[in-house]
């Protein structure tokens, strides 16, 4: 596909143009440092800030909570859906990637979701590359890129005063068509910056055989030590780009069946209604997280369902790095394999 | 600060001489703003130990789910010695199993008003004196630490522990401590509108993840009412009657209870404001009974002591 390119200054006009077609939602200062917001003015968008909003934009396509359907004087009524088309502006290629690999659950062949679909089709999404992780971030580590293509129609890059366009779908393409194209030094540039920025990267972990070294500690004392420290607050999963639990409730006063994200670092995420919690501990429940991402996702797509955002990393209370998790793993799994 | 190497010396003690079975404090984190809280198993670990701003959580949180005959050191500040005695009263705790480590307390640093602060990625921290001198990538800043002090920190009237079985280092020499909240002051000098406006705008940004909960010492119900399914006691949702049900209800289960250690705040990823609800709380329990939360070893907590004998009726 072809590049094409528009001024830093001259962005903001495009922008404007797009909030009148679309609910542009994009990074923008909040009481809690940075979040997605939809704006009516370009100024309010915050692209080229140094850290990634402390909520996932997953929640755009899958909102925390969610009405599924309503129940008056015993009709169904199903949900109106917004009409208005959603524009992503500025995601970090992190967060794309977890749409594309949430689209694997949400999507799937015949099992549709669709409150997810509906959303995913209404929308397009402009990622913008990075060229400054910060000591967090750890995509390279788990499969993607700073400038990652998954999960956008279109890839925004800066070259210094330019902004240059890349779309991989069609309805990326239509919307940037018009834009001039980009010559073909301002093509190499982009394409070197993208090499660079992605082996300049330092790597958090190695990732071989992962897998494998987490089903050899599922039964260790391994996950005890790890949890020893946890809280069991959802933090780690409710900011997670790809944790995607949730909960069917019928608030019966509202009359209304609401579908609310659930996390397994709850104790009440496992419990069942006879008592029994087959995930009766913080360690469990911690080997249920970290399987999740690094094994089980593996088994079903052979993709890590971990982004490397560091989210998680940034924000646990107790500052549990899950990427101290996975190299401890690595190490104890392989002395045990040596002691075999 | 307690001298560091007094503290680890103290640790690597009462654990080779099997006073206790493991020691509770922080050890350095992942980031360079962050501390771990860490259990301290073996006399040769102790040297994992630190002491510094970075400590965000109220220790005293990790203490209600280890087994019940464990002997335990505790590292405390002011807040954790609270919150131990707090316990104790309310049988949480058996404080013969307990072996209290004081530390002094500067107060906590609020990682988040530092990053922003500095507006760069932090590579290393270092306390000097009243002053936090931050590494960045290409630069060096120097910051006052009062600057960047967690709001309860600095609202802090109790920072000394309390009740410890011994003291590492000296306490120093405290004036000025505000006797009163001036958050809840400037909140209470607002008319009922603004208030509304106020938490109405705080408890908006909550996404129930309850690390509040999780990162408080005192709230250690085994169920609690957010998760109890007959009777339902709030809206499941991230709705506004959900989140304000929850931080209500929260805040009035922690009236005279809560130690104002701020923990619940720096475990909010979404920032969001609790203390000054509690803090009000609080007064009014001094106010109306005289009762101050981790005062003494055996005052219960007005509105959860009872007496068959009670000398208040309900009509003369």
């Amino acid at each position: 596909m072809s590049y094409k390119t528009t001024p830093v200054n001259q962005f903001p006009k495009l922008v404007s143009q797009w909030i009148k077609k679309y609910d542009v939602t994009a990074p923008a200062e909040a009481k809690n440092g940075l979040e997605y917001k939809t704006i009516g003015d370009p100024a309010e968008m915050m692209l080229n800030n140094r850290v990634n909003t402390t909520y996932a934009p997953k929640a755009f396509f899958l909102p925390q909570s969610e009405k599924l359907f309503t129940v008056e004087h015993g009709r169904f009524q199903a949900p109106e859906l917004k009409t208005k088309p959603r524009l992503l502006l500025g995601v970090r290629p992190c967060d794309t990637r977890a749409f594309w690999l949430l689209d694997t659950v949400f999507l799937a062949k015949g099992e549709e979701d669709a409150y997810w679909q509906r959303r995913r089709a209404d929308s397009l999404v402009i990622s913008f590359g990075c060229d400054t992780p910060c000591a967090s971030c750890f995509c390279t580590s788990v499969g993607g890129e700073p400038f990652g293509r998954e999960g956008s129609d279109i890839q925004m890059t800066q070259l210094e005063d330019v902004y240059v366009f890349e779309a991989f779908t069609e309805k990326g393409s239509a919307l940037i068509n018009k834009l001039p194209e980009a010559d073909a030094a301002t093509v190499k540039k982009v394409k070197a910056l993208q090499k660079t920025s992605a082996a300049e990267m330092p790597k958090a972990f190695d990732n071989t055989n992962l897998r494998d070294h987490l089903y050899a500690l599922f039964e260790d004392d391994f996950w005890k030590e790890v949890a020893e420290t946890c809280l069991g607050c959802g933090v780690c999963t409710y900011l997670c780009p790809t944790c995607y639990c949730f909960d069917i409730v019928d608030e019966v006063q509202r009359g209304e069946r609401v579908r609310n994200w659930d996390t397994c670092m709850f104790r009440v995420y496992s419990q069942e209604a006879s008592g029994h919690n087959p995930r009766p501990n913080k360690a469990a429940r911690t080997r249920q997280r970290v399987m999740h991402k690094y094994a089980y996702w593996i088994d079903s797509i052979n993709e890590f369902g971990c982004t490397g955002c560091g989210r998680c990393v940034v924000n646990c209370p107790v500052n549990i790095d899950i990427r101290e998790i996975v190299s401890a793993a690595q190490a104890r799994s392989a002395k045990m394999e040596a002691a075999k | 600060m307690a001298n560091i190497d007094a503290l680890r010396q103290e640790v690597s003690r009462v654990l080779s001489e099997k006073i206790v079975d493991v020691v509770l404090g922080f050890e350095a984190g992942s980031l360079p703003t962050r501390n771990q809280p860490v259990f301290i198993h073996k006399a040769k670990e102790s040297k994992r130990l630190v002491d510094n701003g970075f400590g965000s959580n109220n220790l005293a949180a990790l203490l209600a789910q280890r087994p019940k005959d464990e002997k335990i050191g505790v590292i405390c500040r002011g807040c954790e010695s609270r919150a131990i005695r707090a316990l104790t009263v309310e049988q949480q705790l058996n404080r013969e199993n307990l072996y209290l480590i004081g530390v002094p307390c500067r107060g906590i640093i609020d990682w988040r008003a530092l990053e922003r602060a500095v507006d760069g990625e932090i590579l290393a921290v270092a306390e000097d004196g009243e002053d936090l001198l931050v590494t960045l990538k290409d630069d060096e800043k120097k910051l006052a630490r009062a600057e960047v002090l967690h709001s309860a920190c600095r609202n802090c009237r109790q920072p000394d522990p309390v009740g410890t079985d011994v003291l590492i280092g000296e306490l120093p020499a405290r004036e000025g401590l505000a006797q009163r909240s001036p958050d809840v002051a400037a909140f209470l000098g607002k008319d009922a509108d603004a208030r509304y406006a106020i938490f109405s705008e705080e408890a908006e940004r909550c996404i129930r993840c309850y690390a509040c909960r999780e990162a408080c010492p005192m709230c250690y119900c085994t169920e609690c009412f957010v998760d109890h399914i007959t009777p339902r006691w709030s809206e499941s949702m991230v709705s506004k009657g959900g989140t304000q049900a929850w931080h209500i209800i929260r805040a009035f289960h922690q009236t005279g209870r809560c130690v104002s250690c701020g923990a619940c705040e720096r475990a909010c990823p979404m920032e969001i404001k609790m203390e000054y609800i509690t803090d009000r709380l609080n007064e009014d329990m001094q106010d109306m009974y005289g009762f101050e939360v981790g005062a003494n070893d055996s005052d219960q907590p007005p509105f959860a002591a009872f007496s068959l004998d009670d000398r208040n009726r309900f009509k003369e």
